[in-house]
């Protein structure tokens, strides 16, 4: 087996042209091997100590676009002042991951080359319509995320070709997203299933436009289609209209985390608990990341917000 | 709260080595010229054995040895039922079984060897369903069962039947004014300790010396020596720090593969479990088990007549599964009076992964079945829970479901000081609720066994038979025996978990530690204290009844300026006869009981009996089902608490335990037999992030019957009634009882929204 760590992009780049797969936090790729799910490849290239892949733009280049470096953690993200102002949903999404630890190494850029329909920031960056750079030696491209997965595991993207960034538009005034998972514990947790939602909301309170995104209800994240439906209306009956599409198009499996039935009737619930979180977000009240703790989705309440912190006050 | 004996506040004395991580487990250890162990498992639940050639695997590069059942002694072992050998013999009965063992210079060649056994087998029904099993036309588990020695009462693919029996049920039962039915059914669940078991054995000449992750190292010595025909002189195991066991490391497990496999390699091997092994291959899995139980009241709400049947999944082999049936009998009898009793219980075999004890055996589920049907009871004659509980429950001079008649006891102090803690009976929010429930558990009295020395500069010696598995229980002893002496518990260092150095213990299982060990270090400290005051006795010329041994020094009654330091007494005791004590005491008897018991097993009448109260808010998510416990208000009769530091830790440890029990820990089988989930991602234990505010109220009644001081075992307890609580809340907040276990979200959704169908709330 060979490990090599790249010294710059171009390095990574003409290993990966030579056959290399790329390892960043390495929190899928090994525990997967270890796992048994698939044997670490015979050629890895690190690229985790490429700075240029480990910054955040926060929208001060002039479409005001928010780019995120692929090897920026999880930990990074959750904690970002600009993307919990202008993408709180993202940073809802991330502060789910895992542990401390996980969080702390694992990166967005493998979150979504990883390809997995439970990853938790896939569902934020699809509702926000978000787009991965990729580089090879052959030049670099955009391509939309609700392009990028295909199955399980499975993208579009080339074995050449690296994720270096991901481009987040900036979302215009009075929009906010949220995202939320149902989890049956309150760390080390793997989403059920999940909901991302991005709302813009009317001067009248009303929804003027909605995307929402589901995880873990079908082989990829998908995006819910028919919102046109819920332009118009207050957040509590969108919600509601949110739910039952959302619970309509989902197609789940029956797994030992949850039936089919089960996680079709609670993508529901999550949908519509993203869109009201989403829309209280928009209309400017300050909902803490991860909504899941602040609102108490899944396995958290509102008022025990103590037990996040051990008696020491180390974040859990 | 009830302050123990014990002053000083507790340090563990393995804890900086825990902390830091000098400390060294099982794994960890490394010695000169090491080979790997690779075990080849059945993988298939219940199967004959068609082939098993091991040429090629013996032949590879670097592999040593390769054993199977023809390389062994031919013997069959197993307490109350020697159903079981080393390694397969002609059958596998569940996946997790050990067919071949390989020794080799690396753990990869190890496992490759391993998987270049051939081995072929013709597959055979799985017996899956402990209702269908007890069916005279099911398959048999063990087809020559009635050639094994037992001492269990037994029957169709039944391992160990046991029944208690007091007063006529019939006739109280046709006259009781209400009669009330329940069907519960537990999921199996797994201790899951975060270690994962490791095994050294070397051998020097015709000794062996083994390091085991065990909790029980007399019991291990005991399986060596059963299965490779050794007398206990030459077998030693010692057990480096213990990562958690939880009763998953109780009884004798690997000790013999690894000695077999380095005595045939003439190498030292060493065995280190992956967490997927943990599940599968000990037999130490919580039972699964499906009860039936019938209750009568009058129209008082007196329980008149309790009826029940508990069947209970013992897995392939008996392990030390004999006791369930009668303990699991004590637990559907709860600890209520009741004149009239009749509970059958049966092991029955499956071809599942054995069960055997994790903390407090079959009593968290036995206890969420009774506690969820007294529930339901108190309901029925329109009686609040805690209300139908105060009437029924056992107290001092009242006669338990078994007969016994018992002394001073504080279940009624623990209801008490329960639902005050939780403050029982405020309004909540519609989807909160407070849940109770009640629980009990023996104490095991057991002989066991202790030195003690002082040093030629007053400095302490406990040499012990006593196991740690991370209790602290052992750390207590310090405690005892500088009482005794009249020296700091901080004079005292402790040589333990060695066969070769202490005598014999139970080890840590059964909450036993301190009742019993601490009776033999008590008694063991008493020759010494004897010593010291004859001793002083002599140099402040009094006599030595006259002598108290206090802070350090001996001092004549009444006149603290006579006095010398134990320290000097020691000096002059290291000149002349030493100062050592030995120390065993008699275990207490069992008391007197009224009731039939077919099977005894001994568990019917309990020695200084614990008892619980939990109060437990939770709050229910009714759209998804998702449960949180918001608070734990855990009342315990432990008896007299000696090290309340210790006892506090094992309340949080046991409390958070029986909630992973509770909503989340549940073992899931395919159809033939095989885990599902046997891994951290899909087995979901609570983590500290879900660990709710737990108060902890000892209400102390010293037992006359207990250990040292009157204390009791504590261990165990706390997760007896966890789950039963939750339950109780559960159904409050739901209009609807869950009747599986573990109680999770998906199962709750399915209960509330069956619930709200049906016009409940
Ligand atoms: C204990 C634990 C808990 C977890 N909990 C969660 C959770 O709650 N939610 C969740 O979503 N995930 C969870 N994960 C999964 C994992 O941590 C995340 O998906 C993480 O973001 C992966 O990032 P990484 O940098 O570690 O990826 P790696 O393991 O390094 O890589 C993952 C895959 O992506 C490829 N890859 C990595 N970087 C790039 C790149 N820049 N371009 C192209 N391909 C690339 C790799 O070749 C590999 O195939 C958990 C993992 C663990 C171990």
């Amino acid at each position: 087996m060979q490990f090599v760590i790249a010294e710059t992009l171009e390095h990574a780049l003409e290993l990966m042209a030579s056959g290399s797969r790329p390892i960043a936090g390495g929190t899928d790729l090994v525990v997967g091997a270890r796992q048994g799910k698939e044997p670490l490849p015979d050629a890895l290239v690190a690229i985790d100590r490429l700075g240029v892949l480990a910054s955040i733009d926060g929208g001060t280049g002039e479409d005001g676009e928010i780019v995120i470096g692929a090897c920026v953690s999880h930990a990074t993200i959750a904690g970002h002042g600009d993307i919990i102002d202008l993408v709180p949903g993202l940073a809802d999404g991330s502060s789910l991951v895992g542990s401390p630890a996980t969080r702390h190494v694992g990166t967005i850029g493998g979150n979504i080359m990883n390809a997995s329909p439970a990853m938790d920031t896939g569902a934020p960056l699809l509702a926000a319509g978000a787009a991965v750079e990729v580089a090879s030696t052959r030049g670099s491209r955009l391509l939309a995320v609700a392009d990028l997965w295909l199955g399980p595991g499975q993208t579009s993207v080339d074995s050449d070709e690296l994720c270096v960034a991901v481009h987040i538009p900036r979302p215009g005034p009075r929009t906010s997203s949220a995202y939320v998972r149902l989890e049956y514990r309150r760390t080390m947790e793997i989403a059920v299933v999940g909901a991302g939602a991005q709302v813009s909301l009317s001067d009248d309170g009303s929804v003027a436009s909605a995307s929402v995104a589901l995880t873990a209800v079908a082989p990829v994240i998908i995006a819910v289609q028919g919102l046109s439906e819920v332009v118009g209306l207050q957040p509590g009956e969108a919600a509601r209209t949110v739910a039952r599409l959302a619970s309509e198009q989902s197609r789940p499996i029956s797994d030992l985390r949850a039936s089919d039935r089960y996680r079709r009737h609670t993508v529901g619930v999550m949908a519509s608990r993203a869109v009201l979180a989403a829309c209280r977000r928009a209309a400017g009240e300050e909902i803490a990341v991860p909504v899941n703790r602040s609102e108490g989705i899944g396995a958290g309440y509102p008022g025990d917000a103590v037990a996040n912190t051990t008696a020491d006050g180390v974040e859990l | 709260m009830q302050q123990g004996s014990g002053t000083t506040k507790f340090v563990r004395a393995d804890g900086p080595d825990k902390v830091t991580g000098s400390g060294r487990y099982a794994a960890d250890m490394v010695l000169p010229g090491m080979l790997f162990a690779a075990f080849r498992y059945a993988e298939v639940s219940h199967a004959r054995i068609v082939e098993l050639d091991v040429e090629a695997a013996r032949s590879m590069p670097g592999v040593l040895a390769v054993l199977t059942d023809d390389d062994v002694p031919d013997v069959r072992y197993g307490a109350g039922v020697a159903d079981r050998t080393l390694f397969a013999r002609g059958v596998v009965r569940f996946e997790g079984e050990v067919v071949a063992a390989v020794a080799a210079t690396t753990p990869e060649a190890a496992r490759s060897a391993a998987d270049a056994i051939v081995f072929e087998y013709e597959e055979l029904p799985a017996i899956v369903d402990v209702e269908q099993a007890i069916e005279p036309v099911s398959p048999l588990v063990h087809a020559g069962w009635e050639d094994y020695e037992a001492s269990t009462e037994r029957g169709h693919n039944v391992a160990s039947y046991s029944s208690i029996t007091l007063g006529d049920t019939d006739t109280a039962l046709a006259a009781a004014h209400t009669v009330v039915t329940s069907r519960y059914v537990a999921d199996a669940s797994h201790a899951v300790p975060i270690e994962p078991r490791a095994v050294l054995a070397q051998w020097e000449g015709d000794k062996v010396t083994i390091w085991s992750s065990t909790q029980v190292p007399f019991d291990a010595q005991a399986g060596v020596c059963e299965t490779l025909e050794m007398p206990a002189n030459r077998v030693r195991v010692v057990v480096p720090h213990l990562g958690g066991g939880f009763g998953g490391k109780c009884g004798f497990h690997f000790e013999a593969h690894v000695a077999a496999l380095a005595r045939a390699a003439r190498r030292p091997v060493k065995l280190v479990f992956t967490r997927r092994e943990e599940f599968t291959a000990p037999d130490r899995r919580r039972e699964g088990m499906v009860i039936e139980l019938t209750s009568g009241l009058d129209a008082d709400g007196r329980i008149v007549a309790r009826t029940g049947e508990v069947l209970i999944d013992c897995g392939a082999y008996i392990a030390d599964g004999a006791f369930f049936p009668q303990v699991a009998s004590m637990h559907i009898a709860g600890p209520y009076s009741i004149p009239n009793v009749s509970i059958e219980a049966s092991l029955v075999y499956t071809n599942h992964q054995p069960s055997g004890s994790v903390r407090a055996p079959t009593a968290p589920q036995g206890c969420w079945a009774v506690e969820s049907h007294t529930d339901e009871l108190a309901e029925t004659v329109g009686l609040d829970p805690v209300e139908f509980r105060r009437l029924n429950a056992v107290r001092e001079g009242a006669t338990g479901p078994s007969g016994q008649v018992y002394g001073p006891i504080g279940l009624l102090d623990c209801i008490d000081a329960a639902v005050a803690s939780a403050s029982y009976g405020t309004d909540l929010a519609a989807d909160e609720a407070v849940g109770v429930a009640v629980g009990w558990w023996p104490t095991f009295a057991v002989p066991s066994g202790a030195y003690v020395k002082i040093n030629g500069d007053g400095s302490g010696q406990i040499i012990t038979g006593a196991q740690e598995c991370g209790t602290g229980s052992v750390m207590t002893l310090c405690q005892l025996a500088a009482e005794e002496v009249g020296l700091n518990p901080e004079d005292f260092q402790l040589v333990y978990q060695d066969t070769a150095a202490g005598p014999w213990d139970m080890g840590a299982t059964g909450s036993q530690t301190l009742v019993n060990n601490g009776r033999a270090v008590v008694a063991a400290s008493q020759q010494i204290a004897d010593a010291l005051k004859k001793l002083a006795a002599d140099q402040l010329e009094a006599s030595p009844d006259d002598i108290e041994l206090l802070e350090g020094q001996a001092r004549v009654v009444g006149t603290p300026a006579a006095s010398i330091a134990i320290g000097e007494l020691a000096a002059i005791a290291a000149g002349g006869e030493l100062l050592l004590g030995h120390g065993s005491g008699p275990p207490p008897v069992a008391p007197e009981i009224s009731a039939t018991c077919v099977g005894d097993q001994g568990m019917a009448a309990w020695v200084a009996p614990q008892f619980s109260c939990h109060a437990i808010r939770v709050k229910v998510d009714r759209d998804t089902g998702v449960v949180r416990v918001l608070s734990v208000a855990a009342a315990h009769d432990s008896g007299t608490i000696i090290n309340p530091m210790g006892a506090q830790g094992q309340v949080h440890g046991g409390v958070l335990m029986g909630i992973g029990q509770a909503l989340s820990e549940g073992t899931v089988y395919d159809d033939r037999g095989n885990q599902m989930n046997p891994g951290l991602l899909e087995y979901k234990l609570q983590t500290i992030a879900d660990a709710p505010p737990i108060s902890i109220d000892f209400v102390g009644v010293a037992a006359p019957d207990g250990g040292p001081r009157g204390s009791k075992g504590i261990a165990e307890a706390p997760n007896v009634a966890t789950a039963a609580a939750i339950a109780n809340g559960i159904a409050k907040v739901v209009g609807a009882r869950l009747t599986q276990l573990p109680m999770k979200p998906e199962r709750v959704w399915e209960a509330s929204s069956g619930a709200a169908e049906a016009g409940g709330r």
